[in-house]
């Protein structure tokens, strides 16, 4: 390795490094707001108190509002990636008349602004006559979390060899058969991302949910309501909460794929 | 050698019952792409553009009415393009915002995408990781934690008058809701970035190298054309995302400028104008639709996410 | 079964293809195809890429139909009889080995479909793997772990345990070297005979189909254009196509004029000595192969002769090839080193036998 080039790879981790900091540096404050014990944030944090922590987790309030965005992650979970999983086969497995187009229509609603998808979701329920609840706000998380998910499993789709499903139907295999041995299994390190990728997406979700929920209330919605009136250290210390929730489950999650992708490469002998 | 007997000799159709199950086969192989699109199409339909034709159906209705489908007028449009009247300024921030956004990203990500492609290797999986997850840490927490780092005695405050000096007033400012982009849209250009870069084969830098080519000459005759599908991506989708950006210049922008999705809020809230709101949304949605829609027909997805 | 007993007791057909075509939008794959595969025979159809063999073997194995004519299998149609409801199996050119089970669970796929119990299974697929010359430590192996010729071996096992009528092969050994791709012909050869299957192979290599089979279908732009055994596809090729696909040779073209045969490109009469009555014809295409062509003394030492100049030899190991310029003509002559006696430059005048040469249609 020469000498620029050494240089110019020392500079671009050192510039990765520089925004990475950038990046988990608000969340950084954030978690130092929470832990403050007066009410007002002053830096530096003059004495610490796990005060609004346990407040927090008392607040009965709080664990309403939990327990709405856990209910509407979990069934947007369920429901993405059984739709997602069956896009994805249409998107990158099966060879189809309609496919370009199809890929494009899936694009779209990424390609989208979501406060404006938002207020047009709010529009439609309004037009046909639905009421707005948590409930509708599942169907509004599913309408952008749907084409992402798709997107994680169809990459994993690319790398799935048609003929494994031919040779296991030439072998005299059904169709279900074929889907339960063969392919869901093989695809299933991107069905395992794609539920992480949905189930967190829905979670830290805010534009979707600020129109859709009508009077119920998410995480990210009810943090948004005390951070622009009512500020207390419980919204960041509940923000660093939510965070540390999202990364538990990465974590874990993160830890399942590993193991479901060294358990597909090392078979027990 | 024929005493073998067919293994499904009993499940084996005779010639009539294959006659009965032949025709559809054929039909049925072209559709099972379709069959598997459904669910997601149904999604598209209700969740997507249904809503959309609702806000085109809205937008030329009668404002300050809900009568939707019942009346037809273009007054709504007059409105905003009246120029005694300031929306279109909302639509000037938010088309401003976004490019500066889009330039500013692809200087700020296209050193990590190359790291990511090229220089981390093995750490390569571990970085990304760190880049996507705050996309699910909403963005709300994450800029309301910029306001604490930015404020009167906040982190950078508090710190820089430790050293007996003090912190800049930059909250509450267009240039803060700009860092507020850059800073929620970061993730959106750096991985199609990546998928560009990744779709360059690593003998052909060798091949241009080997050529004589020198390390700029390298990027602009080969890397950055065989890039650009991904690159292109990235910078259509921050842009498109920061034009309907909101929380920046509510958060951290204090109001100090409206921006388009703004007003189309306050149309459809305070205002209670929802034909006017929705005249707004369908001209942002048409500005938004267009760009993409040129920008996705000229794209192999085939080729990009399954590197074929 | 030796050729003699074929030809006068004939098999039964046990796959019959009638007026079989495939055509995907104007294009055909495949040109009306008619065809009786016999009971327990090892079938090679060989061709060059493009000339449809793939698509007439996926239509064989039930994976596309055929846009007309009929497949039947011992005398009922299969047409539409989709793959899995078929006594057939297809080892793919990928092999299709499912990457996320043991060498074991592979083999005992098919019988896990049909619901065979475990006990039964892993009996049977010991069985497989014995027959297929691996060790019965190799059951519980990772597939995605095995070397080229070891899963070319659970291949086998795995459309073996399947226990077809009718076994195809996709060139499933076109990624072996070369060695070991000997050996497996071999290997396969000899599994046929044990096995009594029909074997149904498709190749480019006509190499590879000589040393395995009882009959070879040659295949040009999606027609069958010759069949017969090796024998007779090697010493009487049908078409100068068929003759150039069997490796390098010499082939011209020849004229019927005033009584007299000449060959296009060489100056004067050649006295083209032929092998049947060619009086009739106007036009012929003549093969000659290589190892049938020397280096003569003087004229008359063979039945044709001609003056020409060595411009090259090569290698080819036990033997040496030559080309000769023969005025505007290149003729390959393959000699034994013993006769290989000429230099580059050398004037040589070349003979061959009029019973070795081969007419084909022009």
């Amino acid at each position: 390795m020469n000498q620029s080039v050494r240089r110019s790879n020392a500079f671009i981790w050192t510039w990765t490094i520089f925004v990475l900091v950038l990046v988990y540096l608000p969340i950084a404050c954030g978690a130092l707001a929470g832990l403050s014990k007066s009410r007002y944030f002053g830096f530096p944090v003059a004495a610490w108190s796990t005060d609004w922590w346990s407040r927090a987790i008392d607040s009965f309030e709080v664990q309403q509002i939990v327990k709405t965005s856990v209910a509407i992650a979990l069934i947007v979970t369920v429901v993405a990636v059984i739709v997602a999983f069956f896009g994805a086969l249409a998107f990158a497995r099966y060879d189809w008349k309609g496919r370009r187009l199809y890929q494009k229509l899936v694009l779209l609603p990424i390609f989208f602004p979501q406060p404006v998808l938002g207020l047009a979701l709010l529009l439609w329920m309004n037009a046909v006559g639905i009421q707005p609840t948590w409930q509708t706000a599942i169907f509004a998380h599913l309408v952008w979390i749907v084409p992402v998910v798709t997107l994680v499993i169809a990459i994993q789709v690319y790398g799935f060899d048609p003929t494994l499903e031919e040779a296991a139907a030439d072998l005299g295999a059904g169709r279900l058969f074929v889907l339960r041995e063969i392919t869901l299994p093989i695809l299933w390190p991107g069905v395992w991302s794609g539920a992480l990728f949905a189930f967190l997406l829905s979670w830290g979700n805010f534009p979707l949910s600020l129109y859709t929920t009508g009077a119920d209330s998410t995480v990210p919605e009810w943090l948004y309501a005390k951070m622009v009136a009512g500020y207390t250290p419980m919204v960041p210390a509940i923000g660093t909460m939510s965070t540390l929730a999202a990364a538990t489950l990465l974590l874990t999650g993160g830890l399942i794929l590993a193991l479901l992708r060294w358990r597909a490469g090392k078979v027990a002998a | 050698m024929s005493e073998l007997t067919l293994p499904h000799a009993e499940e084996r159709p005779t010639g009539t019952r294959l006659e009965a199950r032949s025709t559809p086969a054929a039909r049925k192989k072209v559709s099972r792409g379709l069959l598997s699109s459904l669910p997601v199409l149904v999604v598209l339909l209700l969740g997507f553009l249904a809503p959309l034709a609702t806000v085109a159906a809205y937008a030329f209705a009668t404002p300050r009415t809900f009568d939707v489908f019942r009346s037809f007028t273009l007054i709504n449009f007059e409105t905003i393009f009246d120029p005694a009247n300031t929306v279109w300024m909302s639509f000037a921030w938010s088309l401003g915002f976004a490019a500066a956004t889009v330039v500013v990203l692809a200087i700020v990500a296209y050193p990590i995408a190359w790291g990511l492609a090229r220089v981390f290797g093995r750490w390569a999986g571990f970085v990304s990781v760190l880049f996507v997850f705050p996309l699910f840490v909403s963005e709300n927490v994450r800029l309301y934690g910029w306001t604490l780092f930015f404020i009167k005695n906040g982190v950078l405050d508090g710190t820089l008058k430790l050293l007996g000096g003090a912190g800049p007033e930059v909250l509450y400012t267009p240039g803060i809701t700009l860092f507020g982009m850059v800073y929620v849209y970061l993730p959106f250009m750096l991985f199609p970035m990546v998928l560009g870069l990744a779709m360059v084969p690593k003998e052909l830098v060798e091949a241009a190298r080997d050529l004589g080519a020198s390390r700029l000459m390298i990027w602009r005759e080969v890397e950055l054309p065989l890039a650009m599908p991904g690159i292109m991506i990235g910078m259509l989708l921050t842009f498109v995302l920061a034009v309907g950006a909101v929380a920046e210049s509510k958060i951290l922008g204090g109001q100090s400028v409206i921006v388009a999705t703004h007003d189309i809020e306050i149309a459809f809230t305070y205002a209670q104008n929802w034909p006017l709101g929705s005249a707004l949304a369908l001209i942002l949605t048409i500005i938004v639709g267009a760009l993409s829609l040129i920008a996705l027909t000229k794209l192999d997805l085939d080729r990009i996410l399954g590197r074929r | 079964m030796t050729a003699a007993a074929l030809a006068q007791n004939p098999p039964k057909p046990i796959l019959q293809l009638v007026g079989v075509r495939k055509t995907f939008g104007d294009f055909a794959a495949v040109e009306r195809i008619d065809l009786d595969i016999r009971d327990g025979e090892f079938l090679t159809i060989v061709g060059p890429s493009g000339s449809g063999k793939t698509t007439l073997l996926r239509m064989l194995a039930g994976m596309e139909a055929p846009s007309d004519g009929e497949i039947s299998l011992k005398g009922i149609r299969i047409n539409d009889m989709p793959p899995s409801q078929r006594p057939t199996c297809l080892v793919f050119q990928s092999l299709a080995l499912f990457p996320h089970k043991t060498v074991g669970e592979n083999i005992e796929f098919p019988l896990k479909v049909k619901g065979v119990a475990p006990a039964a299974r892993k009996q049977r697929a010991l069985e497989l793997l014995r027959l297929v010359r691996l060790p019965e430590t190799h059951y519980g192996k990772n597939v995605m772990k095995c070397s080229g010729g070891e899963r070319q071996r659970v291949a086998l096992a795995r459309a073996l345990a399947y226990d077809p009528e009718v076994l195809f092969f996709d060139e499933p050994l076109s990624a072996l070297d070369y060695k070991l791709r000997k050996v497996m012909e071999k290997e396969l050869k000899d599994l046929h005979r044990e096995s009594g299957k029909t074997f149904i192979y498709i190749t480019h290599s006509l190499e590879e189909a000589m040393v395995m089979s009882d009959r070879i279908g040659v295949m040009q732009s999606g027609r069958l254009v010759q069949v017969g055994t090796p024998e007779e596809i090697y010493t009487r090729p049908s078409t100068k196509f068929v003759s150039e696909f069997m490796g390098e040779v010499n082939v011209f073209d020849a004229a019927h004029e005033n009584g007299v045969w000449r060959i296009d490109g060489v100056e004067g009469p050649a006295n083209l000595a032929l092998p049947t009555a060619m009086t009739s014809a106007q036009k012929a295409a003549v093969v000659v192969r290589p190892e049938f062509m020397r280096f003569v003394d003087a004229p008359g030492g063979a039945d044709n002769c001609l003056k020409g100049v060595v411009f090259n030899q090569y290698s080819l190991g036990s033997r040496i090839q030559y080309q000769v310029r023969v005025a505007e003509k290149t003729f390959l002559l393959e000699l034994s080193r013993a006769n290989a006696r000429k230099a580059e430059g050398d004037e040589a005048l070349i003979g061959w036998d009029a019973r070795d040469a081969i007419v084909v249609e022009a």
